[in-house]
């Protein structure tokens, strides 16, 4: 009995299959093309936007807790209660604290805007520490100092500068809130968590009294807690703050907000994820269906492999193998197409390019798998044709 | 001639396809045929040809009797010992030569040998130099639909050929040629004979059978004597 073919050439006899129809080999492999592009671009997609929501997590920390009074019946805001700041710092694992008071005041580029156009932009009222507390950069200049006092100096938040048209503060900027200039002193970075701190100027308690008689009454404080106890401060952190009426007082963590986005995704990405698979599975039952085609109209072929010595098991191997083959081909098209979708949108969306290597070759392989099942029924059906059958012209 | 050389033996073999109703193909059939002999199996069809051919060729069992190849028993091999067999001791020439299509003329050869566990490179040497003998040595990569079915034929014997079987087994091999290229066949398995081959070939062709040395004649599932 002479020994088993070699395999470079089993390898060429399923490659044979596949070459010999190059259109229907192509067109049959693109179903499971598509489901792998689908899995690669969304693990692609997902894995470098999360990469991002990671980073903005991280440099954010989970620890900034904001309270505010919660909005009147007409929309109104109340205030906080006298000296609340004070009550706040007690508070065991609190470890920084500040607070900011909303104000009314009309930000103009200059005396040539009309007092109607504000723009959406609004004045707050805040200490040196706001900038700390929650984790701001600053672009330019710097931000609102204790030692500044009554001077009339701001800074701006990323937004504010952009419709300000103020871009750095090469040349000496002023701006004016209500009828007073004010020099612009330094410029945020985006602080994508807070966008109405984004659209807003910054002034100090001491100039704010002095020029606009506001009092330091705070309408928000920002705080950062000991990572430990977070859950703690939040869930004191209101009848602290108004023992009387606590349910006045809205406490929440921004970085909740990322969480629950980052939760959103990943529950889009499993739908996504789904419809991947389903792709698969059609391209799976795709190639099912021509291998069994490609069997009935092979037979002259398998009659020819059995009379010059194939066996039942190197006929099922050979139809398998091209199977996986076909499947593989789209595995590796569709890893293609979906990462070059992963590149497109990472530009588009601006965000960092990341693909796990691991999860693609899982993709792949799971693609050689699905290509294995199809192929079975038809290359047992193959093996099993009789030679004498397949030789009958 | 003694019994050392006699390449096939058929002894008391009956083939009976299970019906319903069941076809006595074969009835009884015994048939011994010597190293080097040249024999055609002459038959009307229906007569039982194509199942004495799947006999022959090991491409079916049988329902009764035994069958020896080079002196080997048969009917107790199994599936993959009998398509071994076939690789090894069978060169079939198809009607309907049953190329590769998308392999050229040298691979569809050297794919004879592709079973035998013989590396490609000495595949495809020997498979050029049978090519040469049968005439086609200038027609090594062209692809089957671009040979003539004359040609066509020629490459199946080569791929027959190349296995270095102890006997060819032709089934019809003219059926689907114009004259002069049956008679071309003819003349090189003839000529393969002369070198000591042996050729068994089936066909319905009277004419063709007066070629050869031997006839066995078919008729409804038995020889005719």
């Amino acid at each position: 009995m002479s020994k088993k073919l070699g395999l470079s050439d089993i390898y060429s006899v399923a490659v044979y299959g596949i070459k010999a129809r190059k259109g229907r080999s192509i067109m049959t492999s693109i179903g499971i093309g598509i489901g792998i592009a689908a899995i690669v671009s969304v693990i692609g997609i997902s894995a470098s936007g999360k990469a991002d929501l990671i980073a903005t997590l991280e440099s954010l920390g989970t620890n900034l807790i904001k309270a505010s009074p919660t909005s009147g019946f007409f929309g109104t805001q109340d205030d906080l209660p006298e000296g609340v700041l004070g009550m706040v710092e007690r508070i065991g694992p609190v470890e920084e604290v500040t607070s900011t008071t909303q104000t009314d005041l009309l930000v103009r580029r200059s005396d040539f805007i009309s007092e109607l156009e504000g723009g959406g932009i609004s004045v707050i009222v805040t200490n040196p520490e706001l900038l700390d507390v929650v984790g701001g950069n600053l672009v330019d200049g710097r931000f609102i100092e204790s030692g500044l006092g009554s001077l009339p100096v701001a800074t701006l938040g990323s937004v504010t500068a952009n419709r300000l048209g103020i871009k750095n503060l090469d040349t000496p900027t002023k701006i004016l809130i209500n009828n007073e200039w004010f020099g612009v002193i330094g410029i945020l970075e985006k602080l994508s968590i807070h966008p109405d701190l984004d659209r807003s100027v910054f002034i100090g308690y001491k100039v704010a009294k002095d020029l606009f008689d506001i009092d330091s009454e705070p309408s928000t404080i920002y705080l950062r807690a000991n990572p430990t106890y977070v859950e703690d401060v939040v869930d004191v952190l209101a009848p602290t703050m108004n023992p009387e009426n606590p349910d006045q007082v809205e406490v929440s963590r921004p970085s909740d907000a990322l969480e629950a986005q980052q939760a959103a995704e990943e529950a889009f990405t499993s739908l996504l994820l789904g419809l991947g698979s389903v792709a698969l599975l059609v391209g799976g039952v795709a190639i099912a269906n021509v291998m069994v085609m490609s069997v009935l109209e092979r037979r002259m072929e398998i009659g020819v492999r059995r009379s010059i010595g194939a066996t039942r098991s190197e006929i099922r191997t050979q139809f398998l193998l091209e199977s996986i083959l076909l499947a593989g081909l789209g595995g590796f098209l569709g890893v293609l197409l979906g990462a070059g979708i992963t590149v497109g949108y990472t530009r588009y969306a601006d965000i960092t390019f990341s693909i796990p290597v691991w999860q693609v070759l899982g993709a792949i392989l799971l693609a050689l798998i699905i290509g294995a099942l199809a192929g079975l029924y038809p290359a047992i059906r193959a093996s099993k044709i009789q030679p004498a059958e397949a030789v009958r012209s | 001639m003694n019994k050392n050389n006699t390449v096939i033996s058929l002894n008391r073999v009956s083939k009976t396809y299970e019906g319903p109703p069941p076809v006595k193909a074969i009835k009884s059939v015994s048939i011994d045929i010597h190293d080097g002999e040249f024999v055609a199996i002459l038959g009307e069809s229906g007569s039982g040809k194509t199942t004495l051919l799947n006999i022959i060729g090991l491409l079916d069992g049988v329902s009764k009797g035994k069958v020896y190849i080079d002196g080997q028993d048969t009917t107790s091999l199994t599936d993959n010992q009998l398509s071994r067999l076939r690789g090894e001791k069978i060169g079939f020439i198809f009607q309907s030569f049953f190329l590769l299509p998308g392999l050229t003329a040298q691979e569809n050869v050297a794919e004879g040998l592709l079973y035998q566990g013989i590396e490609r490179k000495t595949r495809m040497d020997k498979a050029a130099k049978v090519l040469k003998q049968v005439k086609l040595g200038d027609r090594l990569g062209h692809l089957p639909r671009e040979l003539s079915g004359g040609q066509q034929q020629r490459v199946a014997i080569a791929r027959a050929l190349v296995q270095n079987p102890s006997y060819i087994l032709a089934d019809e091999p003219t059926g689907n040629l114009d004259k002069e290229s049956g008679q071309n066949i003819l003349d090189i398995l003839k000529e393969l004979n002369n070198n000591g081959k042996t050729v068994v070939m089936i066909t319905h062709n009277r004419d063709h059978a007066k070629a050869f040395k031997r006839t066995i004649t078919l008729t409804d599932g038995e020889v005719v004597l």
